[in-house]
């Protein structure tokens, strides 16, 4: 359960945050959702998909990391080598109107972290590093759901089934994600086109279309894993 | 020259009229569009509107599609809300736990395997229904046929809809008019001009002048202006088949807003016909259909309001007469009927809105070319709305036949002299085969498929022998699809959300179109 509470100096002077990567605290996600300004660092690393919201219907956007629960491909003990998406970076930080809040129960208040405040009551440079985290993702999300918003309406939004079968005889089958229709793309009037491109989403469309390329990277990473596990397994 | 047809002339604005527009304008929208093809609907601006059933078959789905309907729109604009099928209570021995499912659902399988010989050979203690398809316990538990990231259109368990019929024809309107190009005329006919060989040249009207057309399609309900009036055609009735010849409607409002919602019509027999009960979102429509030969009104509407309960208090129920019966036929010169044009029976199965789609799409998809080939389509048509209709009346009459209520108007519809030929000789062969595919329901768009008749037979108790032995070699497969039945029911009731939150949903999200 959440405990979610806004930042407060005189409160939480003393609160500790781990703001590094790992399992134990979190990062261990196989779909992160993300902002359109993260386009260009996640498209070198990560499919970037469409799916939607369990609640709502609503299609957002993010990173595939894995492909099974709670599989970050990504992430070892030194934490992510590749860049890690905002909604990873803000660690137990939420943001309440202006404010920034903090969620009080996360595993990641420990004693050993990294201070919020300085001795004075003045936010750290972590701390100053997560405001700064807000004032991009917050616009941000807005940005994004007009974007996909876009995607949707111009009917530009396709499902993609992704079916893999590793060397250790397993297979995994993807559903529910969601990807640009290039064939819709295709035949858009001239006007739309130079609208999406005034726009910066042509270029986001073609960083989605160029991040598929990644799928079959993710799966080479998830069978060398695999095969590592099984080795391990035989005693080899 | 042989005169192409090129100009389609529909009259009557109700539900028939629209949705025939719709069909017949979204099939032919490339000529539409190149100025060479053109429908109009002539609406009398004094004519009120009868909202026929509530209830609709899912077929209304794939022509909402086709005609480029937003489903979302659909439940926004007409007070839409799942229906996934009917229960019948009451209807075999009027016990108060006497019920059974005709879900939308095909048996599992039922493309490989007849069930029904295996249910019979070890019915487990439970229903046919429940052994072959999840859908009636979805059901009972007031259960979505699918979810909020389920895309328009598409079902996780086969629906259709209950939605107020006041409010779909305008919505419907309004989509012809404005995407699919249809001309909108405000008059009332005051007479057909013919030409020699009989076919309609024009309308006159009383506000628009004449009105020229190739194709003239009836849509004026029971008064059938053109088919019946114009063209002379007779009406056939079949209250020897089916006695019910009154309803009354009433429209009652939920206990609260957040009241549960049924996502199935509830049929409930009484002493001398049978209520309907459908719940929209903001109020159920609740009507008793019933032979005023076995009641008085009085008296029926006193068990009406018994059914309701408190809930009527202060209500005043509607009356509307009903002649169960049809055309002699449907199509004749260059005149076609659909709709309660057409004819109309008691609407124990939701058959009026179905029946408009089927009409509207076999004009649409076989609009003849040319006036010398027109009679060539109609004959089809004639031929196949004659087999329609009679299905439809053996289908509604075997929910009769088979109950043991012992009330005078339950004791007639059970004597032989009241069931259709042929469906007495199914009946009789059915005692020792179950219907299935081999079953002469042959034709590509039956209205109702040999499983309907399965769910109702064998929802009633009906017995068929079964020959020992006889399951012996496809008993393996039988089971596999009942335990697959087993495995699917839990995963829909626990994936699946409640009715009324769904359409909720749908209100402030909406549906994805994939």
């Amino acid at each position: 359960m959440a405990n979610i509470a806004i930042l407060n100096n005189t409160l939480h002077r003393s609160v500790r945050v781990q703001a590094g990567a790992s399992a134990r605290y979190g990062d261990n996600q196989r779909f992160v959702p993300v902002i359109i300004g993260e386009f260009p660092h996640l498209a070198a690393h990560y499919p970037i998909l469409l799916t939607k919201d369990q609640n709502t219907g609503a299609f957002f956007a993010g990173a595939v990391l894995g492909f099974d629960e709670n599989e970050n491909l990504f992430l070892n003990e030194r934490g992510m080598e590749t860049y890690r998406p905002l909604n990873l970076q803000r660690g137990p930080f939420y943001t309440a109107g202006n404010e920034v809040a903090i969620d009080l129960d996360s595993p990641r208040i420990d004693s050993s972290g990294k201070p919020l405040f300085t001795e004075a009551g003045e936010p750290t440079q972590y701390l100053q590093s997560i405001m700064a985290l807000f004032r991009d993702l917050k616009p941000g999300l807005e940005m994004t759901k007009s974007f996909v918003e876009t995607l949707s309406s111009l009917k530009l939004i396709e499902p993609i089934d992704i079916d893999l079968a590793f060397d250790d005889g397993s297979k995994r089958k993807l559903t529910g994600l969601y990807t640009v229709n290039q064939e819709a793309l295709r035949i858009l009037p001239d006007a739309t086109i130079i609208d999406l491109f005034r726009k910066g989403y042509l270029q986001l469309i073609y960083l989605m279309i160029a991040s598929l390329k990644q799928v079959p990277v993710l799966a080479h990473r998830k069978n060398n894993a695999l095969l590592k596990s099984s080795a391990l397994l035989a005693g080899r | 020259m042989i005169k192409s047809v090129e100009n389609i002339v529909i009259v009557g604005g109700g539900t028939a009229g629209w949705l025939a527009a719709g069909v017949i304008a979204a099939r032919h929208q490339g000529r539409i569009q190149r100025g060479t093809f053109s429908v109009t609907l002539i609406e009398s601006p004094n004519v009120p509107i009868i909202g026929v059933g509530e209830g609709t078959w899912p077929t209304l789905r794939t022509t909402l599609e086709k005609m480029g309907v937003s489903e979302t729109d659909l439940f926004r604009h007409c007070d839409a809300a799942f229906k996934q099928g009917a229960r019948f209570a009451r209807w075999t021995t009027g016990a108060e736990d006497d019920g059974y499912y005709h879900p939308l659902m095909l048996p599992q399988g039922f493309t490989q395997i007849n069930l029904v010989p295996h249910w019979l050979e070890d019915e487990q203690g439970r229903s046919f229904c429940d052994v072959v398809t999840p859908q009636g316990a979805l059901c009972d538990e007031g259960l979505a046929p699918k979810m909020i990231t389920t895309p328009e259109y598409q079902a996780v368990a086969n629906y259709a809809y209950h939605l107020d019929a006041g409010k779909f024809a305008p919505f419907i309107q309004k989509h012809c008019t404005m995407k699919l190009g249809v001309r909108h005329v405000l008059a009332d006919v005051q007479s057909a001009n013919r030409a020699e060989n009989g076919d309609i040249t024009s309308l006159t009207t009383q506000q628009a002048g004449e009105i020229a057309g190739d194709l003239f399609v009836d849509c004026t309900g029971f008064r059938s202006l053109l088919l019946g009036k114009a063209m002379g055609v007779g009406f056939k009735d079949c209250n020897d088949v089916l006695f019910c010849d009154t309803a009354m409607a009433m429209q009652v409002p939920y206990e609260t807003p957040e009241s549960p919602m049924a996502s199935h019509t509830i049929s409930t027999a009484h002493s001398a016909g049978w209520t309907w009960d459908i719940g929209l979102p903001t109020r159920r429509g609740i009507g008793y259909v019933y032979s005023s030969r076995h009641i008085s009104d009085e008296a029926a509407e006193a068990e009406l309001r018994r059914y309701i309960g408190p809930a009527a208090n202060g209500l005043t129920p509607r009356k509307i007469p009903i002649r169960a019966g049809h055309r002699e036929t449907f199509w004749k010169n260059n005149c076609v009927a659909v709709g309660l044009a057409a004819g109309f029976l008691e609407p124990l199965e939701s058959s009026a809105i179905v029946l408009v789609e089927l009409s509207a799409k076999l004009i649409a998809e076989q609009m003849p070319a040319n006036r010398g080939v027109m009679d060539i389509v109609a004959a089809r048509f004639n031929d196949v709305n004659h087999y329609r209709w009679g299905r439809i009346i053996d289908f509604l009459k075997l929910h009769y036949v088979l109950t043991k209520r012992r009330e005078k108007f339950w004791r007639d519809n059970t004597d032989p002299a009241s069931v259709p030929d042929r469906l007495k000789n199914l009946l009789h062969l059915w005692k020792y085969q179950p219907p299935w595919f081999f079953d002469e329901f042959d034709r590509i768009e039956e209205v109702f498929p040999a499983a309907s008749y399965q769910y109702v037979l064998y929802g009633m108790g009906f017995k068929t022998e079964v020959m020992p032995g006889d399951n012996n070699g496809s008993r393996a497969t039988a089971t596999s699809y009942m335990s697959e039945n087993l495995a699917m029911t839990r995963k829909l009731r626990a994936q699946l959300p409640k009715n009324r939150d769904l359409v909720k949903k749908i209100h402030e999200y909406g549906l994805q179109a994939i």
